[in-house]
């Protein structure tokens, strides 16, 4: 028998460090890429984030979240707030595009992760008692009171948001966000403690019957997607610039949701894949945009109905015929 | 104690429609163990039903042609609700529940912006298909329209309480939704029971549609769903598949709702019904009138 | 004799009217191999929940190398040391053999999270490790051969089996088996009592084995308790409870004195 030792090369550290260089080599090169390219290369790299991050929610752990625009939108306000309130204190005179301005963006982005993940960490605990379709009320219902409480908070700007967010969000950013998110949630599932997201999803009994502490992987799960909730949501308030509290409702999060189940719960590769689709899809579906969200309802249901495992599901299962 | 008086016939004509749809998802999740999100939206349909039966209807502005269009809207939602049923729903019997839930999602979202690209995005105001006026008690006034809403609503839950427990159907309904199993040992159809089940439920949330687009007087194609969301938390307060508990829940959830609407707190209004669902899911999961299950090892 | 390794005082479970265990005492010393049985419905499985903290008693305390469970929860249980089997089959349905089998060595080798985002050295040898000791389990139970395999696909016989290495790895001193016989063939029962000696042999583990194959019972186990309608109504070795007028009534029925087994 060939064993295939996974874990003797740092591979994936490498592919990290090679994903970093091509942000760096890219956003070298972005004045010469056609801005409205940027721009959808933008949108993609911040949707990948929301999708990998909610996967492992979702897709690794099995707890089917509804809120992921709510960690979103606390990781957007956090950031924004960072850098409309604080940045001008901090570094008054910066040079646009210059070191000062990077440091108090990473800090920003930080922020938003931290804070989102705390937020996380508060919708995580309900989550030990509750599973499946209760469960994904309760973060619905997170969502929304994050919203509720956003529109009302007057120092944030309530019900009409922030404006005049500095346009920090470049793709050197987004890249390297996407590909931190996509080597993290890679790693961790793959390693011998990320099994025990899987093991926690497939049967909560079973994995504390081998020491695994099922609340503990839930609240993990949440507040390790929920930080790169915040960070997407920091890089989106930069890059658009203004943002409301109305922008992150529900129907964010489906969005969210329907890359994941269209690349497939658990698949991190079908995940990517669906995120560039559907943010594709309405960039080429432009002239019928009134159809899309019932595109998205249509291709929601067929796929559950057709394929439930996802559009981009291609391992074969590799079962044992019974003796 | 006049303002109070008013805030309570205020809160409960609220509360009646949400008890309307509390009941559809109660009653589902009774037989199918999954919440049917697209539930909301069938009562936004029963609105637009109601919206383009009303002009059609003789008797338009009577008692008689106001019924005539909530039994219009009642049949037409009892129809969709089968419909949505047998296509999105019975090919998963059997399936994980997630796949139940984000199928139900997608229906949810499909007559969302069905709605919004066949009825357009834009609110539209509903016709008073029933008679309007104030009946002055004293310094109180209410609306007809508040007390017909209650007095509608009332009744159906009564006559839903009577088929439940009186007829054939209805014992097929509880044996099913105690024990599928069993049910289907004693020869119980489950398939024709579940069909009647989002027939009725649907009906129901058809009337509660036209009765919520009467009192507003707008239907739009998103109405559906924050009263949706909050009849699920009516159903959940009230003890999910116990039919008195979602009535007893949706009246709460009125209530409650118009007390804080009246106070200085009005804009957290929304977050309240969410801070309830939280606060009962992690405290008292099995509602005011549910019982606990736990699972064998 | 030293103090038990687990021991059950006066343990009761009630389930809303149902008394499902009724104060029972057990006590089994470090590294015997117990039976418990009893007919269907007689708590067997309960006490099996009562001992790992799925179920918390009604009253009485459960203790292990003389510390009191009360409170702990399941996972802290196993890494007390108790590790046990499920009588439904509850194998993970998304990992593999060898994952299910690395998964379960996570209390005593795993890296932490966040070792296995920076991949020193030291991460990579622990996780080879991991691996190896999982290879050598599944090499011991002749499971290597489906390494790869998904674990419920395994055929019936194998995934009992596999849900025993998927105990051991997390390196019990007592191992609970809830039927590990169900649904084998007479052919594989005699494996199994050979696997279950050889267990307790080499892995120096005490067992505690709820069985209805009498001849798996009689066969492997050194004392036996017997539980009816949740109350323990004999406890001895298994001449005697063969023996026991108690136990036939209960559950042997009248064959069984005479040496003839069903089931
Ligand atoms: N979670 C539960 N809720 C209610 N009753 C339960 C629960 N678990 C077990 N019981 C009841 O407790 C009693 C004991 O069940 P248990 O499963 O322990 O029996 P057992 O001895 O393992 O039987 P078997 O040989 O059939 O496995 C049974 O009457 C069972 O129905
Ligand atoms: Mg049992």
């Amino acid at each position: 028998m060939i064993k295939k030792n996974e874990t003797a090369v740092p591979k994936p550290l490498l592919g990290l460090l090679l994903a970093l260089g091509a942000a760096a080599g890219l956003s070298a090169f972005s004045d010469r890429i056609d801005p409205y390219h940027l721009d959808v290369l933008i949108g993609v790299g911040i949707n990948i984030i929301l999708a990998v991050s909610l996967n492992l929610i979702g897709g690794h752990t099995g707890q089917f979240s509804l809120g992921h625009a709510g960690f979103m939108a606390v990781g957007a306000y956090a950031a924004a707030a960072v850098t409309l309130f604080l940045g001008p204190r901090l570094i008054p005179d910066a040079a646009p595009g210059g070191f000062q301005e990077n440091a108090l963006f990473l800090g920003a982005l930080l922020s938003a992760g931290l804070a989102a993940a705390l937020a996380g960490l508060l919708v995580g605990i309900p989550s030990l008692r509750l599973r499946g379709d209760y469960l994904a009320l309760v973060t619905l219902g997170f969502g929304e009171i994050i919203r509720v409480l956003l529109q009302n908070f007057e120092p944030l700007g309530g019900a009409l948001g922030l404006n005049g967010i500095p346009p920090y969000t470049t793709v050197f950013w987004v890249v390297a966000s996407a590909a931190l998110a996509i080597y993290v949630v890679g790693c961790l599932v793959r390693s011998t403690y990320g099994l025990g997201f899987k093991a926690v999803r497939d049967d909560e009994i079973a994995a504390s019957a081998v020491g695994l502490d099922p609340a503990r992987y839930k609240v993990v799960a949440f507040v390790i997607g929920a930080f790169f909730a915040g960070i997407a949501g920091g890089l989106f308030g930069h890059f658009k610039m203004t943002i409301t509290p109305s922008g992150f409702d529900f129907t964010r999060s489906i969005e969210i949701v329907v890359m994941v189940i269209l690349g497939g719960l658990g698949n991190t590769f079908g995940v990517i894949l669906a995120a560039i689709l559907l943010t594709l899809l309405p960039e080429v579906l432009r002239p019928v945009a009134e159809y899309r969200l019932v595109l998205y309802a249509v291709l929601l249901v067929a796929l559950m109905l057709l394929r439930p495992r996802g559009l981009f599901n291609f391992r074969l299962g590799r079962r044992v015929s019974s003796s | 104690m006049t303002e109070l008086l008013q805030q309570l016939v205020n809160g409960l004509s609220l509360g009646a429609v949400y008890a309307l749809i509390a009941l559809g998802y109660t009653m589902i999740y009774g037989v199918l163990r999954f919440i049917n999100f697209a539930h909301a939206d069938v009562f936004m349909v029963g609105g637009f039903i109601g919206l383009y039966l009303a002009p059609h209807v003789p008797g338009g502005g009577t008692v008689l042609g106001g019924m005539l269009v909530l039994f219009g809207a009642m049949i037409g939602c009892a129809l969709l609700g089968m419909g949505i049923e047998r296509l999105a729903y019975r090919p998963l019997r059997g399936a994980p529940t997630l796949n139940v839930l984000i199928t139900a999602i997608g229906v949810s979202l499909f007559l969302q912006a069905g709605g919004q690209l066949v009825f357009g995005a834009a609110p539209r105001s509903f016709p008073a298909v029933f008679p309007t006026g104030a009946i002055t008690l004293g310094p109180l006034e209410f609306s007809t329209n508040q007390l017909l809403v209650i007095g509608v609503a009332g009744a159906l839950v009564v006559a839903l309480q009577l088929l439940v427990y009186r007829t054939r159907m209805g014992s097929a309904l509880r044996a099913v939704s105690q024990n599928p199993k069993a049910a289907r040992l004693m020869g119980i159809n489950n398939d024709v029971v579940i069909r009647w089940t989002f027939a009725l439920g649907s009906a129901l949330a058809g009337a509660g549609g036209v009765l919520y687009a009467v009192n507003y007087p707008s239907v739009d194609p998103l109405m559906g769903v924050m009263p949706g969301l909050k009849a699920f938390v009516a159903a959940i307060v009230g003890g999910i598949g116990s039919i008195p508990g979602a009535a007893l829940g949706g009246l709460l959830l009125g209530l409650i709702e118009t007390v804080v609407a009246g106070s200085p707190y009005s804009t957290y209004k929304d977050a309240i019904a969410f801070a309830l669902l939280i606060v009962f899911l992690l405290f008292r999961p099995a509602g005011i009138l549910g019982r606990a299950r736990v699972e064998k090892v | 004799m030293s103090a038990p390794l687990l021991q059950l005082d006066q343990v009761t479970l009630r389930f809303g009217g149902l008394t499902a265990v009724d104060a029972v005492d057990l006590a089994i010393p470090e590294g015997e191999l117990m039976g418990l049985i009893g007919p269907n419905g007689a708590g067997k499985t309960t006490v099996f929940n009562l001992i790992t903290g799925v179920y918390a008693p009604s009253s009485g305390a459960v203790s292990f190398a003389g510390r009191p469970l009360a409170g702990l929860r399941s996972h802290e249980i196993v890494a007390a040391g108790v590790a046990r089997t499920f009588q439904n089959i509850r194998l993970f349905g998304s990992l593999s053999v060898l994952d299910t089998v690395r998964v379960a060595c996570n209390r005593h080798r795993a890296a932490s999270p966040l070792q296995s985002l920076i991949r020193l050295r030291a991460f990579r040898e622990s996780e080879a490790a991991v691996t190896r000791r999982a290879e050598e389990l599944l090499e011991l139970f002749n499971l290597l051969r489906f390494r790869d395999a998904e674990a419920r696909s395994l055929p019936y016989g194998e995934q009992r089996r596999l849900e025993i290495v998927r105990a051991l790895a997390t390196r019990p001193r007592l191992l609970l088996l809830d039927e590990p016989a169900a649904g084998l063939n007479p052919a594989e029962k005699l494996e199994l009592v050979a696997l279950i000696q050889r267990v307790h042999r080499e892995f120096s583990v005490t067992i505690l084995l709820v069985e209805h194959s009498m001849r798996v019972v009689m066969g492997v186990c050194q004392r036996i308790a017997v539980l009816d309608h949740g109350k323990k109504i004999a406890e001895g070795s298994p001449e005697a409870i063969r023996q026991d007028p108690a136990v036939i009534e209960a559950y042997l029925g009248p064959d069984h004195a005479t040496g003839l087994f069903h089931h």
